[in-house]
């Protein structure tokens, strides 16, 4: 039972559960409220998970550290090159 | 601790996708068992718009992607050799 399978396996129970419960397809007459939330709900898990993604986006773009000093040595090291490249003739 | 702009760049997704987050949440399952007339219903737009407005978004990111990736291509196209 290779992953591929297993994933397709559980997506098309939740599909089907999904299905029976949105168009009543097995005549279980449930209270309209309960179908009238039911049947957005692949939409729903969708835009959850497309604000979860956002959310933890920015949350790392707010939480990445500055790293001065690795800044400051790499300003450094583009110095030197540009040095050792000139001497060996390279025009800049 | 990431400084200034990005701060306040991540943090205001951040706010945002909870905001929207919540409406949506809202919109999608509270409002159902929600009587008609309560005041709450006076703030959400009509329910078939909750699926309406992400389908809408969805198109318009398909085609800014789509758009951005035709320009790409454009620019980097070379003119075959002939030899």
């Amino acid at each position: 039972m290779t992953k591929l399978v297993e994933w397709l396996v559980g997506v098309t129970v939740i599909l089907v559960a999904w299905a029976v419960v949105s168009f009543d397809l097995l005549e279980l007459r449930l209270p309209d409220t309960y179908r009238e939330v039911a049947w957005p709900m692949p939409l729903y898990l969708l835009v959850s998970f497309g604000c979860y993604s956002l959310a933890t986006v920015g949350y790392r773009v707010a939480t990445f550290n500055d790293c001065d000093e690795a800044a400051r040595e790499l300003q450094e090291q583009i110095k030197e090159a540009k040095e050792d490249l000139r001497k060996k003739g390279l025009k800049m | 601790m990431a400084t200034g702009v990005d701060q306040a760049v991540g943090m205001s997704l951040v706010v945002f996708s909870l905001v929207l987050f919540t409406y949506y949440s809202v919109w999608v399952i509270v409002l159902p068992f929600v009587a008609r007339d309560h005041v709450l219903h006076n703030y959400f737009l009509p329910r078939e718009y909750s699926v309406i407005l992400p389908g809408v978004a969805a198109i318009i990111v398909l085609i800014c992607i789509g758009a951005f990736a035709a320009i790409v291509l454009w620019k980097n196209r070379k003119p075959k050799k002939m030899d």
